[in-house]
């Protein structure tokens, strides 16, 4: 549910938000360090319990993992993941939740005028009461985020507790989180918490350590510490996302191109009635077949410009 | 090709003595391609009903589909009580209207083979003559080259619109990439076909006595005479 104290920036299916400018807002952020992530799933209580969200039937399937991936009524996984990194064993461990991204696919894609909004702080929310429930915004998403619920006939995912963040807590998962792999705050600020982070890594010979906020998606307000920064896929994450191509340009140029058409064809087709009016058939008096022009059968253009 | 039926007036005494209705639209109730008195019968009701139901299931889907596809025409959900109703009503529109082409395909099909004088019709240069009201080609049948044409190009979008519809409608079952494009192909598809359909619709009301064939299902001889002077000679042996 929009948040009626936070000012909105971009917002689904609509020109423009509605932000005043009078106030100048930061863009927050979460900070998670999957490289002192426990696996714990404490977080994953914690946003269950926050968001009153009943909890889902799991089945054992081998792994620590909760459910296999994202579900409408679960926003926040944290995902097990098991790889071979130069010939070693990882248990790569990833919290999976919507990313917030500054540019976000969703939100682009999304036909519900408000369903997704996008307010100045960054943070990227839904609106059940204007959803449609189309799931267009699975399309949108380079993270493959969005839940469609067979229940509600809404899609659903993680808030990043705007309902907290607006009156100035932090999200229940950084709340709960007992190893300091999470943090919020000021994107400025988590940025730079997370480029300590990745030097401290590569001062002790992980090479690859860096920070995911990736550009393609004008960086994200969940910006993640990985020890393999240079292979994102092993932990399930795309290595260049962006709003897929496709959908900006249904969105953008061949929606405006669309609309060009059919006003400019009614519009042509208005002015040829204006120059041509209706077709009007001679009137023959008697039943035989007309003697006028054109002579020879099948000549189309044996009466050309005789209309003026 | 059609072999002219007995010329009657006989059917209207089908009717019974005392019927006052016009005999060449009650005999339009279960033939066409026949004469009546100075009528030409040119669609039974079967073929009108059909056209009628593939026409205002596509206005159905049009109207749902609009105001998804863009907010500036968000208003025309009001009509059929919100963009959540056009949601939930767009898919089985286009499914209504996918099934009711299928069947015209199936009853139009054989007539709407494209002859030597059809592919005449169709190239640009004697299609704007046709525009400007100033083509005639005696050899143009029971359909001329444009609607031909249209009926088949209908017939390919309804498939694309279908395909790539039931993709969008069911998201889980499809890859990415099979998503991605068929949002793409769904919007080229009905862009391209809308404006189509505009151009019928115009034509179609455009000269007086056509849009008489689609609602009684017949016209004048004056009318066949002009539009479609080969179906004419072959309903009345006249020339």
């Amino acid at each position: 549910m929009p948040i009626q104290g936070l000012e909105i920036l971009q917002s689904s299916a609509s020109l423009r938000g509605q932000p005043s400018a009078l106030r100048k807002t930061p863009f927050l952020s979460k900070y998670i360090d999957t490289t002192t992530c426990i696996g714990c799933k404490a977080c994953e209580v914690a946003c269950q319990e926050w968001n009153d969200l009943p909890s889902v039937p799991t089945k054992q399937t081998g792994t620590y993992q909760t459910i296999p991936s994202l579900h409408p009524q679960y926003w926040n996984l944290i995902l097990f993941n098991e790889v071979e990194v130069e010939g070693n064993f990882e248990w790569l461990h990833r919290k999976d939740q919507c990313m917030h991204c500054a540019d976000p696919g969703c939100l682009k894609a999304c036909p519900a005028p408000g369903a997704i909004v996008q307010y100045t702080n960054g943070t990227v929310d839904v609106n059940p009461e204007q959803c449609i429930g189309c799931r267009l915004c699975e399309t949108g998403c380079p993270f493959n985020v969005p839940r469609f619920s067979e229940k509600t006939g809404k899609m659903a995912k993680c808030t990043l507790c705007v309902d907290r963040t607006t009156v100035g807590l932090e999200p229940a998962c950084v709340k709960s989180c007992p190893t300091g792999c999470l943090h919020f705050g000021t994107k400025e600020d988590m940025v730079a918490m997370g480029q300590e982070r990745v030097a401290q890594l590569k001062a002790r010979g992980y090479a690859g350590a860096g920070l995911y906020d990736p550009p393609g998606v004008g960086g994200t307000n969940v910006v993640t510490v990985l020890k393999h920064a240079d292979r994102p896929e092993i932990y399930g994450l795309p290595a260049n996302p962006t709003v897929p191509a496709t959908v900006r340009l249904s969105k953008g140029p061949l929606h405006w191109l669309g609309l060009a058409a059919m006003a400019g064809t009614i519009l042509g087709l208005v002015g040829h009635y204006l120059r041509f009016g209706p077709r009007v058939g001679r009137k023959s008096a008697s039943s035989s077949p007309p003697a006028e022009p054109p002579a020879a059968p099948s000549a189309p253009d044996a009466s050309r410009r005789t209309d003026r | 090709m059609t072999a002219p039926l007995p010329r009657p007036a006989t059917r209207s005494s089908a009717s019974g003595p005392e019927s006052t209705g016009d005999p060449a639209i009650l005999a339009a109730r279960t033939q066409d391609d026949i004469v009546v008195g100075d009528r030409l019968v040119r669609f039974r009701w079967r073929t009108r009903a059909l056209h009628w139901g593939v026409a205002l299931t596509f206005l159905l889907s049009l109207l749902t589909g609009l105001p998804i596809w863009t907010p500036i025409l968000g208003w025309l959900a009001y009509l059929v009580g919100g963009l959540q109703v056009a949601r939930w009503l767009h898919p089985w529109a286009g499914v209504a209207f996918s099934a009711l082409l299928f069947l015209q395909v199936i009853e139009w099909a054989r007539q709407m083979r494209m002859t030597p004088a059809d592919r005449r019709f169709v190239r640009l240069r004697s299609f704007v003559a046709y525009m400007r009201w100033q083509a005639h080609d005696e050899e143009v049948g029971k359909f001329n080259g444009g609607q031909k044409l249209l009926f088949w190009l209908s017939a390919l979008a309804a498939l694309g619109l279908l395909l790539t519809g039931v993709v969008l409608w069911f998201p889980g079952l499809f890859g990415e990439g099979l998503r991605q494009a068929s949002w793409l192909l769904h919007d080229v598809t009905f862009i391209l076909f809308t404006l189509l359909i505009i151009g019928h619709i115009y034509l179609g009301i455009v000269e007086p006595g056509t849009y008489g064939a689609m609602i009684h299902g017949t016209v004048s001889r004056d009318w066949a005479r002009l539009n479609h002077p080969a179906w004419y000679r072959d309903l009345t042996r006249e020339r």
